[in-house]
């Protein structure tokens, strides 16, 4: 590969980076605090790229082909891959697809040391994981009495009715984990709808495989939020 | 000799058909196609492995810039003598001194990988390196505290993570000393040049590795996703209710799905069905063998390398893991 090659492969994924930061959709892959990260990287790779093309037109001038600092390997073509899968493919957020993948059952992480009432509002907005904890581990009883609000997509049960659903990232949407409550009394949606749920807790089976369900008093249609994890 | 065949300058300007005029097709080719192909390629299937795909090269990518840019410095800064002294003369010491070290940095796997060769090429033992590029992405601050808060029920699961991890890491790197012979394993040649000042040497080496390491990394980023959007989830349910093949099946899903070491922990979390065990032997093999792992050894190593060095991590892991999960959890 030719130095000026090398630079330009290395200016397509750093403005690659830049774009999908710049843009805000980099969230569709990575948590929202990879932020100053990435652009810290797209920098590094811009520099990179400069140095590379300053010296290919410095070794141009003087007729000098470089002091041979090894070939890079073909190999380095794959890296304009990630490139033209986000323009040709121009993925998006992970949604009811890789919910329905996971199992039905709440991913419930851990037993929390001590549940907080929730905090005031009518109605209040719950995360679905924090809704799914609150349901399972605390037997519902800081839910009970309140109405609460869920935001989320839509995963149809291939079986009648549908989730709703988001996902959650611990690093990037290779490890998303899909956080859901069965929806009681909604029409049916297509999938990956966008919804406020408006409803309150009810009880259902009890224990760590439990799926946690909510009765709608109202399911509204939203578009979908800027940052589409939880 | 300025004499130039005809057939020599025929061969130099078709070679001059190359990378750049390659890139200016495929730029073309995008704007024109886009449209195109943006609807053709909705399949949810194809969407969900390609947003996967971006998102463990993406996340990568600053890990490996980060290990890309230490070697580098390594190689351009560091004086080789300095690695004879901040290491004990014996090799059989310095494993388990490397394997310590790893600790330090504060990374996951894709940067431990250009570190280590540079290591080796700046003459620290391979035995050592090996140990250190092991243990790094398993036992560093990040990955251990991830790992308490990931398990907030269980605090000797991030114990048994640290201790099986680095015993795992110096029985392999003993392993390779015993062993292990100098024509399996290509040492990466140290790009200094005498006479060149020291951040060209720094630049040049990153460009490079950032490039090899780089392609090698989409590699393996591409087969993480084909199988995160292939392996059923039924298929895990009926490994889970064997003792043994759960062990044996999270250690191969950890290899399969790639996952980052600073996160991993999560996701064990989440495999619930599974035995402590079978969650620890995960976490264990996930940050010394994995697809993407495998890709980045074999370009940065060799292949003859690859294929001894990660089955025998493999199995050493997966037999720590089963120790340490019996005895601790």
């Amino acid at each position: 590969m030719r130095r000026d090659v090398q630079a330009a492969v290395l200016l397509l994924l750093g403005s690659l980076l830049l774009r999908l930061t710049l843009g805000g959709s980099y969230v569709y892959f990575v948590k929202v605090s990879m932020k100053p990260i990435l652009l810290v990287t797209a920098a590094v790779l811009i520099a990179l790229a400069g140095w590379n093309l300053w010296q290919a037109w410095r070794n141009s001038e003087s007729h000098d082909d470089g002091h041979g600092h090894g070939a890079v390997p073909r190999v380095a073509w794959l890296l304009v891959l990630p490139v033209l899968v986000v323009f040709l493919v121009s993925p998006r957020p992970l949604g009811a697809y890789t919910a329905a993948r996971q199992l039905a059952t709440a991913p419930v992480v851990a037993e929390p040391a001590e549940l907080l009432p929730l905090p005031a509002g009518d109605p209040v907005d719950v995360p679905i994981a924090d809704y799914i904890t609150r349901a399972i581990w605390g037997q519902g009883q800081t839910l009970e009495d309140r109405s609460i609000r869920l935001t989320g997509l839509v995963t149809p049960d291939p079986d009648g009715g549908w989730w709703v659903t988001r996902l959650g990232l611990a690093c990037c949407a290779a490890d998303a984990l899909s956080f859901r409550a069965r929806v009681l009394d909604a029409e049916p949606l297509p999938a990956n709808t966008w919804v406020e749920v408006t409803g309150r807790w009810v009880p259902g089976d009890s224990g760590n495989a439990a799926i946690p369900l909510i009765e709608a008093d109202d399911v509204s249609r939203i578009p979908e939020p800027s940052n589409p994890y939880e | 000799m300025d004499v130039v065949t005809e057939a020599e300058a025929k061969e130099a300007s078709r070679r001059r058909i190359g990378g750049i005029e390659v890139l200016a097709v495929i730029t073309v080719a995008l704007v024109l196609l886009q449209p195109y192909l943006v609807g053709r390629l909705s399949n949810p299937a194809l969407q969900a492995g390609a947003t996967v795909f971006v998102s463990i090269v993406i996340q990568a990518l600053p890990f490996l810039v980060l290990g890309v840019v230490l070697s580098a410095a390594i190689a351009a800064f560091v004086p080789a003598t300095f690695w004879e002294k901040a290491l004990p003369k014996r090799p059989g010491l310095a494993v388990p001194v490397a394997g310590c070290a790893g600790a330090v940095l504060p990374g996951c796997e894709c940067a431990s990988v250009p570190v280590s060769g540079s290591l080796m090429s700046r003459g620290v033992a391979p035995a050592a390196a090996l140990a250190f590029l092991l243990s790094a992405p398993a036992i560093n601050p990040i990955v251990v505290v991830s790992t308490v808060v990931a398990f907030p029920g269980e605090p000797m699961m991030a114990v048994a993570r640290f201790c099986a991890s680095l015993v795992t890491a110096v029985v392999v790197g003993w392993l390779w000393l015993k062993w292990g012979r100098g024509q399996w394993l290509r040492v990466p040649k140290s790009r200094h040049v005498e006479g060149q000042a020291p951040w060209q040497t720094f630049a040049a080496a990153a460009t490079h590795d950032l490039l090899h390491a780089g392609g090698f990394l989409v590699v393996g980023g591409l087969a993480a996703a084909i199988l995160n959007v292939a392996v059923p989830q039924e298929w895990l349910q009926t490994l889970a209710d064997h003792p043994a093949l759960a062990i044996i099946g999270l250690a191969l899903l950890a290899v399969l799905l790639s996952i980052c070491s600073e996160a991993d922990a999560f996701v064990a979390a989440s495999l619930t069905q599974f035995s402590l065990t079978a969650r620890l032997a995960f976490l264990v093999v996930g940050p010394m063998v994995d697809l993407k792992l495998i890709s980045l050894q074999a370009g940065t190593f060799g292949k003859s390398f690859m294929y001894r060095f990660a089955p025998t991590t493999f199995v050493v892991a997966v037999m720590m893991a089963t120790l340490f999960g019996w005895w601790l959890l």
